[in-house]
C-alpha cells in the first residue's frame, strides 16, 4: 500500500484562524503552523495534500502555505457539519486510494529520529491497513480524544487490533468497554490527529452522511471501518501539541525551540522570566 | 478436625453444623481446635474460608467454652480491650490469647476473644465488599481523580441550553420495590458472596400512593437535577425540608452536618464529586467549572412523596439511586439522558448505589435498588468468573444479575390479580434491622442446623411462589408468603415477627376468615412494611380494617414497643419502567410546589433590589405556575402563611412540661444548683471519677461467698423455705426507666416491651418477673407480694397495662410503687460531650460510619453551644424532656408513697425484699439466697456474678482497701475495672429494719405515715451519697417516622453507692451468671437463646392459668 494523499482539516469555526499562526521552527526559521505541519508530512512523502477550509478562508491559507503551494488542492466546507463531513469533502481528492489525516490545529514532535508522520506512513504501508495513532493518555483528558481499546499484536511492542472506538468517552463508560491489556490502570489509547484510512471509511461517510443530522462525526465511521476491516491502532513515539487551547500555541513553541539548537538560550531565558516575574 | 468442615468441597461436610462437630469433645479438645482455628485463619489465603474460622472461633468461645467453671476466673488484660475498641482486632486477639496461655482458659477471656472475633469476621467482610465496591469497573476512576483540573467529566449540552435565566430539569422518577420473598436475607452482600446459588430474590417494582389521599399510584421517588447560575451546589430534600448551598469542598464529605447527606452520597457515588478529591483542600467552584463551566453550579433536589422511613419498601436506597440515575444521565455516563435506562445502565446505577450507601456510611441489601428495573424480576447472586475482581476471593460476585418477567413468564393477569388482593402498609414501628443481619450472616457461616435447613426450605418457597405467580394463583402465593414467614424465616430469626405484628394477622384472622389468604413479610423483619393478601372481592373492605386494626393496636401497644408514626396504608401498582427520565424545558420546567415552599419565603422577605436576576425569575416561575396549576396555588397560600408570623403565647407543650414537672415532685432549687455547679466545671462527667491516687484493687476471696463453687448449707436453704412460706420477704421489680438501650431512647416502657417468646407466647418482662414469684410462691405454698416501682414515664402505662392484663393473674400482692422525684434534662457542655467522645475510650466504628459520627458529633457539639449550654432541654415532647434522678431512689420512695407501709400492713412478717432491675431476667427469691442472706446476718446482701468482656460499668473492689461496689462513672482510670473479677448484677437482698434504722426510722415510723420525718430521712441520707452526672441519648422524632438522638445531660444518685457508707452492713454474694445477667440490647437476645439462658428463665417461671 502506497500513501501519496493527505487530508488536513481546518475548517472547524474555532481552528480557522490557528494554522495561520507563525511559529519559530526547531531549526530556528519563522513559519506557519500549517507550514511546518506541510514541512512534515511531505518530508515524510506524501505528495499531494488537500486542506479543508471554511468558506473566504481559501486566499489566507495561501498565503500561509510558503512553498508547497503547487502541492496543495484547498477544499472549501460550505457550512460546518461536522469532522466527518469535512473529511468526505476531500472524497474526490482521495479517489480510491489509502490517505493520510491530520487536523490543521496540532503540531508533532517526534521522540525519534523519523518524525511522527514518517513513522505513521512506515507502520501502514508495511501493515497494509487503516491505521490509527493513538498515544496512552491520563482519563482525567477523556473529554477531549477520542478513544480506542484493541489487543496487542503479537511481536510488536507498539501496534494493536482495534477493538472498539469511542468519542470523547465518560472514564465509566471507558473502564467497562476500552479496556486495553498493557496499559497503566486509569490509562487509555487517545487518537493522536493522525490517521492513515483507506477509502472504506471515505465510503461509509457518505453512507452515515445520509441519516446524519447537522453534524457528521468522523468516530462512528472510524468505528465501523474497523469492524468491516483490518484497522490498528499504533503507539506513536512523539508528542502532539493542540495549539488550540489555552496556552496550546505556547506549549509548542517552547516545545520546538527546546528540541532545537536553541535549546540553552531558551531555558537561560525561561529561568530568566521566572527569577523575574512577580 | 474443624478446619476440614472450612476447606472441604464436599457439600456433606462442608454443611456441617458447628454445633454438631463440637458436640461430645472435651475443654482441651475445644482449646486445641481453637488453636488449630487460629492458626488456620492467619494463614488462609481464602477470604471465606478466613471468615468461617472466624466465625467458628466466635462460637467456640461464645458457646462451647464458655459457661465452664474453671479454677480461675481470669482477668481481661485492659491493654487488648483497647485494642478492640481502636479496631485493631488482630492486635486484641494476640493479647487475649497470651493471656490465656498465661492464666488459662476462662469464662472472661472466652468473652473477649468471642467479642474480638466476632468483629474481625465481620470486619473482614465489610473490608471485601468495600474492595469489591471500588474495583467494580466503571467506579474505580472516581478514586483515582485527586485534582480538578483531571475531572472527565462534564455536564450535557442539553443541559445548559438556558432561556434567560431559567435551565432545563432533568426529571428522574423512581419506583421502589418490594420483596416477594427474600430468601431468608439471601440479599445480604455476605451471602450472596459465598453462597451465590443460594442468593434469590423475587422483587417487584411499585407505584404508591397514601391511601385515602385521593392520589393515584404513581413513582415515589423523584429527584431533579438543574444548572445554576452561582458557582455552589444547591441541594435539598424536600421532604426533609432541607436545603444547603455547599460551596467547600469538605462539606460535601461531611455527611451528618445536615439532613441532606444521602443527597451528598450520591453526588459523590455519580462522579460529580468523586471520592479521589476528598481532602485535596481545592475550592469546589473550580471543580464545578470543569464540570458545569466558570460561574455556573448544579442543584439537586429529592422527594419520596411523603412516603415513611423504615418502609422496608427501600425507599431510601431507590432515592439514592434515581439520584445517581439523574447525575449520570447529566453527565454522560449513561447514554439515556431520557427514558428508560439500557440494562448496563441500570447495572452501573446499582454499582454506584452499592458505592454510596458505603460512602453515607448505611448499608442495604443487594436487592435494594430493585426500583431502578421494571416489573417483577428474579434477582441471583453469580459465581465469580475470569477476570472479576472477585475471582480467588470468594465464590460469587459482588454485584447480582437481575432477569425481568415477561409477560409469557408472568402473564398480566397475575400481576392484576397481585394488586387486587394484596393490602399493603406501613405498621407504623421503627426498627434497627442491623444486629437481625449479623445474626443471619453468622448462623449461615456457621451452619447452625435449624437455620441451614430453614434456608434450604425457603429456597424451595421460592421457586413454589414462582409458580404460584405464574399461574395467577394469588390465593397460593398468600399461603407460600405465610408459610414462609412463619416456617424458615423465623426459625432462623424468631425476632422477625413480634406482638404486634402477631396481633395484626390473628384480627384479620378473625375478621376476614377465609379471606384472608395470607400475611407476607416486607424486608428485614415485620412491623413495619407488612403485606396482607385478601380475597379480591374484600380488598377495599380490607383497607380500610387494616387501618383500623393497626391504629387500635398501636394504641394497646404504643407504650409497651417502639412506634414511630401512625401507620398507614397504601395504594399500589406494578411499575413497567423502572427509573424513568424526562427532560423539563420552558414553562415545564419546574420543581415541586414544595421546594418554592422552602426557598422562596427568604426571597420573598429580601428587599426588591436585593434580589439576584436568577432569584427574580424563580418568584416570577412560581408567580405564574400558581396561577395555572392547583397544586402550586395551595402552594401559594402555605407559602403567605409561613410569611406571617404566627400569634404568640406559649405552646401546649411547655404547660404540659411545667404540669409533669410539678406532678412528679421536681425540685427548681436543686435544678439551679446543679446548673450553676455544672457551668462552674464543679460537677461534670471528670468530675464524677474518684482522685487519680485512690487504690483500687480486686477484692479478696475473704470479702465475698462464692455460691457457684461452695453451695449452701441444707440448713440455709431450707431457712430461705421457711421465710417464704412465712410470707417474709417481698420484690422489688426496678421499671422506672425506659430501657433507652433497648428501644435506642424511643422512650417506650421497657417492662412493657413483649421481647421474646418463652413458653409459646410473647412475654413482657413484668410478665417473667411475676411468673417467677408465682412459680417460688407456689413451691413454697405462699404467695410472694411484688412491687413494680414507676416513674413519671412508666407509671400510667404500667398501670393500664397490669389492668389491662387482670395483673397476668398473679395470685399474691401486686403493688406499684410511683416515683416521687424528677429531673429536667439539660442541654450538655461542650465540656462533657468532648470528654466522652474524645477522652473516654469508645469502640471505633468501620471507617465511613466513622466519618459520618465525627461529623455528627461536631454538629451536635455545634448544637450544644448554639442551644445554650446547660440550659433546659424542653424542645422534644415533654416525657422526652424529664428525667429519672437514679435507682438510689427507688427504695426510699416505697417509704415516701406509702407502698412500703402498705406491703407492711398486709404482711406484718414482711422482713426481706429482694431488689433487682427489670432486666434482670434470671433474679427470683431462690431460697439459697434468701436463707444465705437471713443467716449472714447482712443489712444488704449483694449478688455479683463472674465478670465478661460486656460487663461493663463499675462492679465489686477494694477502694483504699475496703470492699464495695464501685460504679464505672467514679473509677479513676478506665483499666481499673479490668482488674476486677465481679460484676454488680444489682440484685440486692434488703432487712428492712436495718434499712430504715439506716434512715433512723423504724415501722412504726413507716406505719405512721410521718412523711415529713421520712422526707427528711431520705434527703440526709441522699446527702451522704455521690452524685453523678450522666449523658443520655434521646429521642426526637419528626417528620415522616424520621429521628434524631441528642445527648443530653441528667444526674443521678446510684444504689450500689450505699455500700460506701460504713454505717450499714454488707455482704457480697457470687451468683451464676444465668442469674446475674442482664439483657440490655435486643441484639443480645439470640445468644441467649443459644447459650440457654432462654431455657433457664423458661424453667424459672410459672405462667399460671392465663399463660
Amino acid at each position: 500500500m502506497k500513501i501519496h494523499k493527505a487530508v488536513i482539516t481546518a475548517a472547524g469555526p474555532d481552528q480557522r484562524q490557528l494554522p495561520l499562526q507563525s511559529i519559530v521552527s526547531a531549526t530556528g526559521e519563522s513559519k506557519t503552523a500549517i507550514e511546518l505541519l506541510l514541512d512534515e508530512i511531505f518530508e515524510a512523502g506524501i505528495r499531494n495534500a488537500a486542506l479543508i477550509v471554511a468558506p473566504g478562508q481559501t486566499e489566507a491559507f495561501r498565503a500561509a502555505v510558503g512553498s508547497h503551494l503547487p502541492q496543495i488542492e484547498f477544499i472549501e466546507q460550505a457550512e460546518p457539519l461536522g469532522y466527518g463531513h469535512a473529511v468526505l469533502c476531500a472524497k474526490d481528492f482521495t479517489g480510491d486510494e489509502a490517505f493520510l489525516l491530520l487536523v490543521g490545529d496540532h503540531l508533532y514532535l517526534s521522540n525519534r529520529d523519523r518524525s511522527c508522520v514518517r513513522q505513521l506512513l512506515e507502520t501502514a504501508t508495511r501493515e497494509k491497513c487503516s491505521v490509527s495513532a493513538v498515544q496512552a493518555t491520563r482519563e482525567g483528558k477523556l473529554p477531549y480524544y477520542g478513544a480506542v481499546s484493541g489487543k496487542n499484536i503479537p511481536g510488536s511492542r507498539d501496534l494493536y487490533q482495534i477493538e472498539n472506538i469511542l468519542e470523547k468517552p465518560t472514564p465509566t463508560v471507558a473502564e467497562q468497554e476500552l479496556i486495553t491489556p498493557g496499559l497503566r490502570q486509569g490509562h487509555y489509547l487517545c487518537f493522536f490527529g493522525m490517521h492513515v484510512l483507506t477509502a472504506t471509511t471515505m465510503r461509509l461517510l457518505e453512507d452515515a452522511l445520509e441519516s446524519s443530522g447537522k453534524s457528521l462525526p468522523l468516530t462512528p465511521s472510524l468505528a465501523a471501518a474497523a469492524r468491516s476491516e483490518r484497522h490498528l491502532a499504533f503507539e506513536i513515539a512523539g508528542q502532539r501539541y493542540n495549539i488550540g487551547e489555552a496556552y496550546g500555541l505556547l506549549r509548542a513553541q517552547l516545545a520546538m525551540a527546546l528540541a532545537g539548537p536553541q535549546r540553552d538560550e531558551i531555558l537561560t531565558m525561561l529561568v530568566e522570566l521566572m527569577a523575574t516575574s512577580r | 478436625m474443624l478446619t476440614d468442615i472450612i476447606t472441604s468441597d464436599e457439600p456433606a461436610l462442608r454443611d456441617r453444623p458447628l454445633a454438631e462437630a463440637c458436640a461430645g469433645l472435651s475443654r482441651e479438645q475445644l482449646l486445641a481446635e481453637a488453636s488449630a482455628l487460629d492458626s488456620f485463619r492467619r494463614t488462609s489465603g481464602n477470604l471465606y474460608q478466613r471468615v468461617r474460622a472466624l466465625f467458628f472461633l466466635h462460637a467456640i468461645h461464645r458457646y462451647h467454652l464458655s459457661g465452664e467453671t474453671s479454677e480461675n476466673d481470669g482477668h481481661i488484660p485492659f491493654e487488648g480491650y483497647r485494642h478492640l475498641l481502636a479496631r485493631r482486632f488482630p492486635e486484641a486477639i494476640d493479647f487475649f490469647l497470651a493471656s490465656q496461655r498465661e492464666q488459662g482458659s476462662g469464662d472472661a477471656i472466652s468473652s473477649a476473644l468471642a467479642a474480638a472475633y466476632h468483629q474481625l469476621a465481620f470486619q473482614t467482610l465489610a473490608d471485601q465488599v468495600r474492595k469489591s465496591v471500588r474495583t467494580v469497573r466503571g467506579n474505580q476512576w472516581m478514586f483515582r481523580m485527586g485534582h480538578p483540573a483531571e475531572h472527565p467529566l462534564r455536564i450535557r449540552r442539553e443541559l445548559l441550553a438556558h432561556d434567560g435565566h431559567n435551565y432545563p430539569i432533568l426529571l428522574e422518577r423512581t419506583p421502589v420495590r418490594m420483596d416477594l420473598t427474600h430468601s431468608a436475607w439471601s440479599d445480604i452482600f455476605f451471602l450472596g458472596m459465598d453462597f451465590p446459588e443460594g442468593a434469590k430474590v423475587i422483587n417487584v417494582s411499585i407505584d404508591l400512593a397514601i391511601h385515602g389521599s385521593g392520589k393515584i399510584p404513581a413513582p415515589p421517588v423523584s429527584a431533579y437535577l438543574r444548572v445554576i447560575d452561582r458557582p455552589v451546589l444547591r441541594l435539598t430534600s424536600i421532604d426533609l425540608k432541607a436545603t444547603a448551598e455547599i460551596d467547600a469542598l469538605a462539606d460535601v464529605f461531611d455527611f451528618a452536618k445536615d439532613h441532606l447527606g444521602l443527597l451528598k452520597a450520591a453526588v459523590i457515588a455519580s462522579g460529580l464529586i468523586p471520592p479521589g478529591i476528598e481532602g485535596s483542600g481545592k475550592p469546589l467552584s473550580e471543580i464545578l467549572a470543569m464540570l458545569v463551566g466558570p460561574g455556573r453550579g448544579l442543584e439537586l433536589v429529592s422527594s419520596v412523596n411523603h412516603i415513611p422511613k423504615g418502609s422496608r419498601l427501600a425507599v431510601s436506597t431507590n432515592l439514592l439511586a434515581a439520584l445517581i440515575s439523574a447525575c449520570m444521565r447529566a453527565t454522560g455516563q449513561a447514554a439515556s439522558l431520557t427514558g428508560e435506562l439500557a440494562e448496563n445502565e441500570r447495572r452501573l446505577v446499582l454499582a454506584r448505589a452499592i458505592l454510596g450507601e458505603w460512602i453515607g456510611g448505611s448499608g442495604g441489601g443487594w436487592q435494594d435498588s430493585g426500583g431502578v428495573w421494571p416489573g417483577i424480576k428474579l434477582i441471583e447472586g453469580s459465581f465469580a468468573a475470569e477476570g472479576d475482581p472477585e475471582q480467588g476471593v470468594s465464590r460469587g460476585r459482588l454485584m447480582p444479575t437481575h432477569h425481568v418477567f415477561g409477560e409469557n413468564e408472568i402473564p398480566a393477569a397475575a400481576r392484576k390479580a397481585l394488586q387486587d388482593s394484596l393490602v399493603l402498609v406501613h405498621g407504623g414501628m421503627a426498627q434497627n434491622v442491623g444486629p437481625i443481619l449479623e445474626m443471619v450472616t453468622e448462623k449461615y457461616l456457621t451452619r447452625a442446623s435449624a437455620e441451614w435447613a430453614g434456608r434450604g426450605e425457603a429456597l424451595s418457597l421460592l421457586d413454589k411462589i414462582l409458580t404460584a405467580l405464574r399461574s395467577s394463583d394469588v390465593r397460593a402465593l398468600g399461603k407460600l408468603t405465610t408459610e414462609n414467614f412463619r416456617g424458615p424465616l423465623q426459625t432462623i430469626i424468631p425476632w422477625a415477627t413480634n406482638l404486634y405484628t402477631e396481633t395484626l394477622i390473628a384480627r384479620a384472622e378473625e375478621e376476614f376468615g377465609g379471606d384472608f389468604w395470607g400475611f407476607w413479610m416486607l424486608g428485614g423483619m415485620s412491623g413495619g412494611g407488612m403485606g396482607f393478601i385478601f380475597d379480591p372481592s374484600r380488598k377495599a373492605e380490607a383497607q380500610a380494617r387494616m387501618l383500623a386494626i393497626m391504629s387500635e393496636t398501636k394504641t394497646l401497644l404504643r407504650n409497651a414497643l417502639p412506634f414511630a408514626m401512625e401507620p398507614v396504608v397504601y395504594d399500589f401498582s406494578i411499575n413497567p419502567h423502572g427509573t424513568f427520565a424526562t427532560l423539563l424545558n420552558g414553562a415545564e420546567a419546574a420543581l415541586p410546589p414544595d421546594y418554592y415552599q422552602l426557598h422562596l419565603a427568604p426571597l420573598l422577605r429580601a428587599e426588591p433590589g436585593d434580589l439576584s436576576p436568577a432569584q427574580r425569575a424563580e418568584l416570577s416561575r412560581f408567580a405564574s405556575l400558581s396561577r395555572s396549576n392547583p397544586d402550586f396555588r395551595a402552594s401559594l397560600s402555605n407559602l403567605l402563611e409561613t410569611l406571617v408570623p404566627s400569634g404568640g403565647g406559649s405552646s401546649p407543650q411547655s404547660g404540659a412540661l411545667a404540669e409533669l414537672l410539678e406532678k412528679w415532685g421536681f425540685d427548681p432549687e436543686q435544678h439551679e444548683a446543679i446548673r450553676r455547679d455544672l457551668l462552674a466545671d464543679r460537677i461534670g462527667l471528670a468530675r464524677n471519677r474518684l482522685p487519680a491516687i485512690t487504690e483500687i484493687t480486686d477484692v479478696l476471696p475473704e470479702d465475698y461467698t462464692d455460691l457457684t463453687r461452695t453451695p449452701p448449707s441444707v440448713e440455709t436453704i431450707d431457712l430461705g423455705k421457711a421465710a417464704l412460706a412465712e410470707g417474709s420477704v417481698a420484690v422489688v421489680s426496678l421499671a422506672a426507666g425506659a430501657g433507652s438501650r433497648w428501644t435506642q431512647g424511643a422512650g417506650v416502657c421497657k417492662a412493657l416491651n413483649p421481647y421474646a417468646k418463652l413458653g409459646g407466647k410473647h412475654r413482657t418482662f413484668i410478665e417473667t418477673h411475676l411468673a417467677k414469684s408465682r412459680q417460688r410462691g407456689a413451691e413454697a405454698g405462699a404467695t410472694i407480694p411484688h412491687v413494680f416501682t414507676t416513674s413519671y414515664l412508666t407509671d400510667g402505662p404500667t398501670r393500664e397495662f397490669l389492668e389491662s392484663h387482670g395483673n397476668y393473674g398473679y395470685p399474691g400482692p401486686l403493688h406499684l410503687s410511683p416515683g416521687r422525684a424528677v429531673g429536667l434534662r439539660m442541654i450538655p457542655t461542650e465540656r462533657d460531650l468532648r470528654f466522652a467522645w474524645e477522652e473516654m475510650p469508645q469502640q471505633a466504628l468501620d471507617e465511613q460510619q466513622q466519618k459520618m459520627r465525627d461529623s455528627l458529633r461536631t454538629a451536635l457539639i455545634g448544637w450544644a453551644r448554639g442551644a445554650g449550654e446547660a440550659g433546659d432541654y424542653i424542645d422534644n415532647l415533654p416525657l422526652q424532656c424529664l428525667h429519672p434522678i437514679g435507682h438510689f431512689y427507688e427504695l426510699p420512695n416505697l417509704l415516701l408513697n406509702g407502698t412500703l407501709a402498705r406491703l407492711l400492713t398486709e404482711r406484718p412478717g414482711l422482713k426481706t425484699l429482694m431488689l433487682h432491675n427489670i432486666d434482670t431476667l434470671g433474679a427470683d427469691v431462690d431460697p439459697a439466697l434468701l436463707g444465705h442472706h437471713l443467716a449472714s446476718g447482712a443489712a444488704l446482701t449483694f449478688e455479683v456474678i463472674p465478670r465478661r468482656l460486656e460487663d461493663r460499668g463499675g462492679g465489686l473492689a477494694r477502694v483504699n482497701g475496703r470492699p464495695r461496689l464501685l460504679e464505672g462513672l467514679s473509677m479513676p482510670r478506665e483499666e481499673d475495672e479490668f482488674h476486677l473479677s465481679f460484676y454488680n448484677s444489682m440484685t440486692t437482698w434488703i432487712d428492712i429494719d436495718r434499712f430504715l434504722a439506716l434512715l433512723k426510722l423504724d415501722r412504726t415510723s413507716i406505719l405512721a405515715g410521718e412523711t415529713a420525718a421520712i422526707a427528711a430521712a431520705i434527703r440526709a441520707l441522699a446527702a451522704r451519697m455521690p452524685t453523678y452526672l450522666t449523658l443520655k441519648d434521646v429521642k426526637k422524632r419528626w417528620g415522616n417516622g424520621q429521628e434524631d438522638v441528642f445527648p443530653v445531660t441528667q444526674f443521678e444518685k446510684l444504689w450500689g453507692d450505699l455500700t460506701l457508707l460504713p454505717d450499714i452492713e454488707t455482704a457480697y454474694v457470687v451468683v451464676d451468671r444465668l442469674r446475674g445477667q442482664q439483657l440490655k440490647d435486643p441484639a443480645q437476645l439470640d445468644a441467649w437463646f443459644r447459650d440457654g439462658s432462654a431455657d433457664h428463665i423458661a424453667k424459672l417461671c410459672g405462667w399460671g392459668a392465663r399463660g
